[in-house]
């Protein structure tokens, strides 16, 4: 496929590698403006209570304090990432919902004298009794969270496609199963951060962001200014994983300091303080059943989900609807039946954390599919090839499958990892698992309804067309959108990779983009991209026909190079072209735009899991398990993608390896924990554990390729940023099955639950 | 995150910093601070004044005396790892040392602020308690040695005086065969000890003619699993008469149950690492 | 000296990058912040500020520490190596090129104090193994890459060393 293309298809480096590893990059916590000030935010020490005072006269007095305001002094406006939920307030007015839910902010000239000034604000709370079981919230006697949520009820969810009872009946085999996920935390190493500047009536944000966009419009939106009036600007951002998408209090804190103090204000957050803000995984309790006939092949699936949604909506409804809607995508079953309530709890606030939603219930379905299997005596991978989704077909909830190379993943990983020779026949406490994973290329609609493109790219060659700058909303997080975007409009204006210069991520100078989340970028950026750059092409060889005095048709451009198509000889540079143009028509500029097709169908939540093409995935671990300590080993992963056309694939296979490494994270060693006071015990990287580089088994990448490229997809593209990480959990959880003989039904699938497992086995057997 | 405002003092000498310490209740040593700064920060701790030692090259030391070996107690835990002279005479100590903590912090932290933060999941005692290691200290009256589990009085407090610095180990000379220490973390780098056994034994033959064991991160401070020790003291080694000794030594353990793990989880995890030190002690010599 | 406010001020001076700075600081200044807020060098970074994810690793006469856990007037006199101070006149470290080379920089956060952190390695053992090389970041905390191109490129700079 790399050998079609002279641009995309190849390991270019990176456009900001040489800032990032001079440590010229700079972040948002970098950035400093004259005159600026340091702010921070005061929270709740209380997971459920009323506000009876503020006292800020104290902390105003401190020397250095510029500003305290609290929910007297902002508007009052609800708002949410969720427009179907707007439920936070800038700062609480009436009651706290969770420990670290916001009650005032400072503004100083310093850090320390923002941090002293914080204690010198007293609040006194009437304490009420929480909710902290997510199980119990939709009781009748719970506390109520939020008034208009009765039985705390945050989103509710009854989808039934054909007849799952029937499939059920008339199955040769029934079985249900029961899981449980834990609370993870996407926890970026670079903490949240703004820099608010509001001067003259309009708004310029500096932050640490996904979505410029987002933060833009609910920042306008909160604040009663038209759009043009509030600029977003993203610097280098470290890491977001979905925790990032959404304006926090602090760039609604910031823009008010800043309006009041008239300066700069630098806020931000410390990493307890991102832990307490949270939007990261929900933890689910899911329970699968599934009917299968003699062969294994499904027949129908019930999927009945409580999710623990903390005490805000956040990105939560799509996560509750992408938690089901995501199962029939990897295999062929028609009847599907989908209940699922996202409560709210007095904890913090769970959003959509890679894989939205969707990487619990891939856990549970594939351990699930992994007891049937035995039950029935399949070996797992073949009982998933014979369910698994064949190209060009549709999910019972309406998802159009175009490319899918689910098979081919699945024989190239039991190829690649020795499965055969593996499998039941390993030593004692080593094991081999499986599972498959699917996700979205970009989501089918917008988060808030709107008819914007999805996309908007704009490409200016420069005057003497030795450059050319991309104009892009899409933002780089660190996963190479700035990257592969110019890899792409080089590609397509026939131009040069090294010359490609990029603005991305600025509302102001960048057109619009929805922001990265749901691996949208590389396909829907990448068309807006692809098209401008097309037509910076069709303007080039139009000008460069009139030079030659050929027909246009007769020639066509590649790295630079105008050429005659039939001879294949060059005939102009692209810069000599480009020089012309301008000189005679002016600048020389390309636009595109994208908008996704209408998707999906018309049931409630139809939208959520709709997208223009999905990826698939098979993943294959073998670990190794210490039988006295319950310590896991993951000896060897094997990751083999269907992601479509690839256009860097050194920055893909990077992907994999950190989508992998994140999804093996909350395998076994993440889990956010609480005390009974609602308190998180373990908001540090010292007892919240990220594996370390010694904890990381061989990961071995491969891909899969369609004989037809994806339709849907710039040059066939699909997403891999996030469905690397979907099969994991599952997949782990199953190896340690095989190597033990047990099945551990939550996560995370720790060392302890391990060693207790056998315990209880051992004690059994006796 | 911020540290809270305090004096800060270099003394020259031991004795300046003794002074120092004892005319200021409340006033805290200064060795790496990768305990100590990390505990201010989180607001657990505001001492109106830190004493450093950064100045004191004396506690900096490795070096044989008559009877032992002294080790500083500013070594850092890399420099222990580093060292020729422990690498010579106890690479358990050094194998102890590298299981600690990260790089970075390995390069900071010091041999004297793992003991005198006194946690009960520290890395540092256990083996040095095995080698039947002697705290030095330097206070208002004078220098005193005493054994080092005397040393550890609670979670986080050690029966230091007011004014008392602890100037370094002394590991006697001893006729041991094998010592090693073994840390149960939850992950391979940047964990606490869920359990850590430390064992050393000197065999005559192949009787095990004496041992100590010493369970850390299972109860308030230290422990010499004594009964264990008795287990197997004076008789033929074998693989049956560690693990009797494991299962004692988890009886005499006291673990709780914290987000680490269960005390059931840290009991067994006793018995195992109890009989594997005493495996590795045994036949592999000092690790 | 004193302030203002009766703080007794610390007369601090670092040879940064070989180039020497000489601050007044309060006692509880950390090295992190004078390098960030009083020296500008930005390039290390703040990630969790208690010593768990290196993310502001600098070299302290040579040694990788956590610069959030120094504080300035514990430097005084020492040298310090930035992540800025490991480019010659424009020219990368080999590094620095191999991290490029091999796609081991995503979001960039962690980049820094990894590189310092494979610096001091590669200085003290020119050709460590895998497993060496793990040990020496596994101090550093990243997110993005699962290690997995940065243990790749570690090992590469110390091959072509």
């Amino acid at each position: 496929m790399a050998g079609e293309y002279d641009v995309i298809g190849r390991a270019k480096p990176k456009v900001d590698g040489r800032p990032k590893a001079t440590g010229a990059a700079k972040y948002c916590g970098d950035l400093k403006f004259p005159n600026m000030l340091v702010g921070k935010i005061l929270t709740s020490p209380y997971a459920h209570a009323r506000i009876l005072s503020i006292d800020t006269s104290e902390a105003e007095k401190l020397p250095g304090v510029k500003a305290v305001i609290t929910h007297r002094d902002v508007p009052d406006l609800k708002y949410g990432i969720s427009p179907a939920r707007w439920d936070e307030n800038i700062f609480c007015i009436d009651k706290v919902r969770f420990v670290g839910d916001k009650v005032a902010a400072v503004a100083a000239v310093d850090e320390e004298t923002v941090y002293k000034a914080l204690k010198l604000i007293r609040v006194e709370y009437e304490e009420l009794p929480a909710v902290l079981d997510p199980l119990r919230a939709m009781d009748e006697d719970m506390p109520q969270i939020h008034e208009q949520f009765p039985r705390n009820i945050n989103t509710e969810i009854h989808q039934h496609f054909g007849d799952v009872d029937k499939a059920l009946a008339q199955a040769y085999h029934v079985r249900t199963d029961r899981f449980v996920g834990q609370r993870t935390y996407q926890s970026p190493i670079e903490p949240h951060s703004a820099i608010v500047v509001w001067a003259d009536g309009k708004l310029t944000v500096y932050s640490s962001t996904q979505s410029p966009h987002y933060f833009q419009y609910y920042l306008a939106r909160e604040f009663g200014l038209p759009m043009g009036d509030v600029r977003v600007i993203k610097p280098y951002v470290g890491g977001g994983f979905g925790g990032k998408l959404e304006p926090t209090g602090l760039e609604f804190a910031g823009a008010v300091l800043s309006r009041l103090t008239g300066r700069p204000v630098k806020m931000f957050y410390d990493r307890h303080e991102m832990f307490a803000h949270n939007r990261g995984r929900h933890r689910q309790y899911m329970e699968i059943t599934s009917g299968v006939d003699k062969d294994g092949r499904i027949l129908g699936v019930h999927a009945k989900f409580i999710m623990d949604g903390g005490a805000y909506t956040s990105l939560g409804v799509a996560s509750a609807y992408y938690a089901g809607a995501m199962l029939p995508l990897t295999y062929g079953f028609e009847n599907f039946k989908f209940d699922m309530y996202r409560v709210y709890t007095n904890l913090p606030a769970c959003g959509a954390q890679r894989g939205h939603g969707a990487p619990q219930p891939r856990y549970a379905l594939e351990c699930h599919l992994d007891m049937v299997a035995k039950d029935l005596g399949i070996d797992p991978i073949e009982l998933r090839l014979r369910n698994a989704r064949r190209p060009n077909t549709v999910t019972p909830n309406d998802f159009k499958v175009n490319s899918c190379e689910l098979t081919a993943c699945l024989e190239k990983a039991r190829e690649l990892s020795g499965w055969e020779e593996k499998k039941g026949k390993l030593p004692p406490g080593r094991g081999i698992g499986v599972a498959v994973g699917s996700f979205v290329s970009g989501a089918g609609y917008p988060i808030y309804r709107t008819d914007l493109p999805h996309a908007a790219a704009v490409i200016r060659v420069n005057e003497d067309g030795t450059s050319a700058t991309l104009y892009t909303g899409a933002v780089d997080i660190g996963q190479g959108s700035d990257t592969v975007l110019c890899q792409m409009a080089a590609e397509a204006m026939g131009y040069t990779y090294e010359n490609m210069k990029i603005v991305s991520a600025d509302t102001e100078t960048a057109p619009h983009d929805f922001g990265a989340y749901a691996s949208r970028q590389t396909l829907m950026s990448g068309w807006a991209v692809k098209r401008a750059g097309e037509e910076v092409k069709a303007q080039l060889l139009e000008m460069a026909g009139e030079m030659l005095g050929v027909p246009v048709d007769s020639l066509d451009c590649r790295l630079g190079v105008v050429y005659d198509r039939a001879t294949g000889e060059g005939k102009l540079d692209f810069a000599a072209v480009a020089r012309t143009f301008f000189v005679k028509r002016g600048p020389l500029v390309g636009k595109g735009s994208y908008t996704p097709p209408k998707l999906g169908g018309t049931f409630k939540g139809a939208a959520v899991g709709t997208s223009p093409a999905y990826s698939f995935a098979t993943q294959v671990s073998e670990v190794e398990i210490d039988e006295e300590t319950g310590e896991i080993k993951v000896v060897e992963v094997w990751d083999v993608h269907d992601c479509g056309t690839v256009i860097n694939p050194a920055l893909l296979s990077a992907q994999v390896h950190g989508a992998l490494y994140m999804g093996m994270g909350e395998s076994v060693w993440e889990q956010v924990v609480f005390d009974d006071k609602g308190r998180i015990l373990n908001a540090n990287l010292g007892e919240y554990r990220l594996p370390t580089a010694l904890d990381m088994p061989k990961i071995t990448s491969a891909l899969v390729h369609s004989e037809v490229p994806e339709p849907e997809g710039p040059w066939g593209v699909k997403e891999v940023g996030e469905g690397a990480t979907i099969p994991t959990m599952g997949c782990y959880a199953n190896a340690i099955y095989d190597a033990m003989g047990i099945r551990l039904d939550s996560l995370p699938l720790s060392y302890e639950k391990v060693w207790r497992a056998l315990k209880e086995k051992w004690t059994a057997q006796k | 995150m911020y540290l809270p405002d305090f004096e800060y003092y270099a003394p020259g000498t031991v004795q300046e910093a003794v002074e120092l310490l004892a005319g200021m209740p409340g006033a805290r040593v200064l060795a790496g601070g990768t305990d100590l700064l990390v505990k201010m920060k989180q607001g657990l701790l505001e001492p109106p004044a830190v004493v450093s030692l950064k100045r004191l090259d004396a506690l900096k030391r490795v070096a044989e005396e008559p009877g032992g070996l002294f080790i500083g107690a500013r070594v850092t835990l890399n420099e222990l790892i580093n060292s020729d002279l422990i690498r010579r005479r106890y690479p358990s100590i050094a194998g102890a040392a590298h299981q600690m903590a990260n790089n970075q912090v390995r390069h900071t932290g010091t041999l004297g602020g793992n003991l005198a933060n006194a946690v009960p999941s520290a890395d540092m005692p256990p083996i040095l308690m095995a080698l039947g290691a002697a705290v030095r200290v330097f206070g208002p009256g004078g220098e005193r040695s005493f054994p080092l589990e005397e040393l550890f009085v609670g979670p986080g407090r050690t029966s230091l005086g007011a004014g008392e610095v602890i100037t370094g180990v002394v590991v006697p000379d001893q006729k041991t065969t094998g010592s090693t220490y073994m840390k149960f973390g939850l992950r391979r780098s940047g964990a606490l000890a869920v359990v850590g056994v430390a064992a050393a034994v000197t065999m005559d033959g192949s009787v095990v003619a004496d041992v100590r064991i010493v369970l850390g991160a299972v109860a308030p401070v230290p422990v010499r699993a004594r009964s264990a020790e008795e287990t197997i003291r004076g008789r033929e080694y074998s693989r049956e008469a560690a693990e009797a000794a494991g299962v004692a030594a988890a009886a005499e353990s006291r673990p709780i149950s914290d987000i680490r793990g269960s005390a059931e989880y840290r009991r067994d995890l006793v018995r195992v690492f109890t009989r594997r030190a005493l495996e590795r002690a045994v036949r592999e010599g000092h690790v | 000296m004193e302030d203002r406010q009766g703080r007794k001020r610390h007369l601090v001076t670092l040879v940064v990058n070989g180039d020497e700075y000489t601050v007044a600081v309060k006692a509880n200044t950390l090295l992190v912040n004078v390098l960030r807020d009083l020296l500008d060098l930005t390039g290390t970074k703040k990630g969790c500020e208690l010593g768990d994810c290196g993310s502001c690793t600098v070299l302290l006469d040579g040694r990788p520490v956590n610069s959030c856990l120094v504080l300035a007037v514990e430097a005084d006199g020492h040298e310090v190596t930035t992540i800025e101070g490991v480019s010659q006149n424009d020219k990368l470290d080999r590094i620095q090129e191999s991290f490029i080379e091999n796609a081991a920089i995503q979001c960039g956060y962690c980049t820094p104090g990894m590189i310092l952190s494979a610096k001091a390695l590669l200085t003290r053992n020119p050709h460590p193994t895998e497993r060496e090389v793990r040990e020496a970041i596994a101090g550093n905390l990243c997110r993005c890459t699962g290690y997995v191109n940065i243990v790749k490129a570690i090992l590469a700079a110390a091959e072509n060393g």
